[in-house]
């Protein structure tokens, strides 16, 4: 997991500043600037589960939605078990891995970082 | 030894039907017939099933076109073997057929994963009976009684069939190392499908012959040689794992035992001089240490002597070793030998 400065909050999913930047310059670059940021989780990877993050145009009616930096972030339900009190960050520069879940129920992650188990 | 019902392979045939030279025969040089509905049956609905199974399992899922099946292997996190799988496309839905008592636990894992997906999971095994013709003739027998169409699917491929007014899915596998055929039909049918088989000159087979036959070929089986305490790799299966598909649980570890060659013992062919045969999970020796254990063994009426299929180290995995097994009341010289012992006798044409 990588280090943040970000506080998490345990039951919810924060977005740290820098990551709701590119999520809106990525929604703009797509021609979505109204778009909508989608998390979850699916089963697959290395380690059992992988993120999931999606641009959408509208969140589903069971989505648990989380509004902060002005980005509004909506949760699939079945998934929120295993992201609740995890931070997204952004990880920029050459060498960055782009987007970041630091999740504090991952107790495995893969080499690549977008693998976890519980 | 005659046919009895077993816990291991699916098969349920009742004892005493035919004696087991019959069953060997049949299923060596004719058609034999065996009930394996122990074997899970699921269905799969929903338009992410198949990347799903893709992103849980070994092989190359993606590829299949309706009525195209193939098997692959489910893994846990730390590259172990969960269980062998069959995965049969269809056209708005997956078939899986699992290891023997399997269906639930198989069920169960893929429920646990199924997360953001829209998969639904359904146990088709109250529903359904699967009998499995196998042997030289079964293509012939099956070719007489639903015509030529199921009987000449290539291997891993589905067609539908009527068999005596009863219609069911063929499946064409590799039974085992024999050339076969796996028949789903309603489970209220399976009496008139068993005896349709049967009228048309089919062997009804047991487990105790069946398991010699899978030993005789070195196939090993769900539940015997494949389980968590093994890899996919020590279990020679790497024919079924694709290295370039991307991510599936266990991948990385199972990639990296392949790449710098850390896989630590193999599924071996063992043989020694008598019919004697050791207890479950007999130890293999060598200078006084343990270096194997064999999981599964048999008399074998064509090479006259004790079998087995078991896991040695791999420095003395090697085709000509002499080890000790230890028996119930002493020991025995055991050689380790290429699989399979015997080869799969040709399909009658």
């Amino acid at each position: 997991m990588t280090q943040t400065s970000v506080k998490p909050k345990p039951l919810t999913i924060t977005i740290s500043k820098q990551a709701a930047e590119h999520v809106e310059e990525f929604a703009r670059q797509a021609g979505k600037p109204e778009g909508y940021l989608r998390v979850g989780v699916k089963g697959g990877g290395c380690s059992g589960l992988t993120y999931v993050l999606d641009l959408v145009d509208q969140f589903k009616e069971d989505d648990k939605v989380i509004e902060e930096h002005g980005l509004k972030l909506g949760v699939d339900r079945k998934s929120y078990v295993f992201l609740a009190g995890t931070i997204l960050e952004f990880s920029g520069g050459l060498n960055g891995k782009g987007f970041v879940f630091n999740n504090p129920n991952a107790k495995t992650t893969c080499g690549c970082g977008t693998s976890f188990g519980v | 030894m005659c046919a009895t019902l077993s816990k291991t392979q699916g098969i349920s045939t009742p004892a005493g039907q035919t004696s087991f030279e019959q069953e060997y025969q049949a299923l060596a040089g004719g058609a034999a017939l065996a009930d394996r509905s122990r074997m899970g049956r699921l269905r799969l609905t929903g338009d992410e099933a198949l990347d799903l199974l893709n992103r849980l399992s070994t092989n190359e899922l993606m590829d299949l076109v309706a009525g195209q099946g193939a098997v692959t292997i489910l893994t846990s996190n730390k590259g172990r073997i969960v269980d062998l799988l069959f995965v049969l496309r269809e056209q708005d839905s997956l078939l899986v057929l699992t290891g023997p008592g399997n269906g639930k636990k198989v069920a169960d894992w893929i429920d646990f994963y199924t997360i953001i997906e829209d998969v639904v999971v359904e146990d088709l095994a109250e529903k359904t009976t699967m009998l499995s013709l196998a042997g030289p003739a079964a293509a012939g027998l099956l070719g007489k009684v639903a015509g030529a169409g199921p009987a000449s699917v290539e291997t891993w491929e589905s067609a539908p069939a009527t068999i005596g007014g009863v219609d069911a899915t063929v499946i064409r596998n590799d039974f085992d190392g024999l050339d076969g055929f796996d028949l789903l039909a309603p489970a209220p049918d399976r009496q008139r499908l068993w005896e349709t088989l049967i009228e048309s000159g089919a062997t009804a087979v047991g487990a105790d012959a069946l398991e010699v036959v899978r030993v005789e070929r070195g196939m090993p089986a769900s539940g015997r040689e494949l389980d968590e305490a093994y890899n996919p790799l020590e279990a020679g299966l790497k024919g079924i794992i694709s290295f370039t598909k991307g991510c599936y649980i266990g991948q990385e570890v199972v990639a990296r035992l392949d790449a710098y060659k850390k896989v630590s013992k193999h599924l071996s062919g063992l043989k020694w001089d008598s019919n004697t045969l050791p207890p479950e999970n007999a130890r293999l020796m060598l200078g006084g240490a343990q270096v194997g254990v064999v999981i599964t063994a048999v008399r074998s009426p064509l090479m006259n002597r004790g079998i087995g299929l078991g896991y040695v180290k791999k420095v003395s995995a090697v085709p000509g070793t002499s080890l000790i097994l230890e028996l119930d009341d002493g020991q025995a010289e055991a050689e380790v030998v290429d699989l399979p012992f015997v080869p799969s006798p040709e399909t009658e044409s």
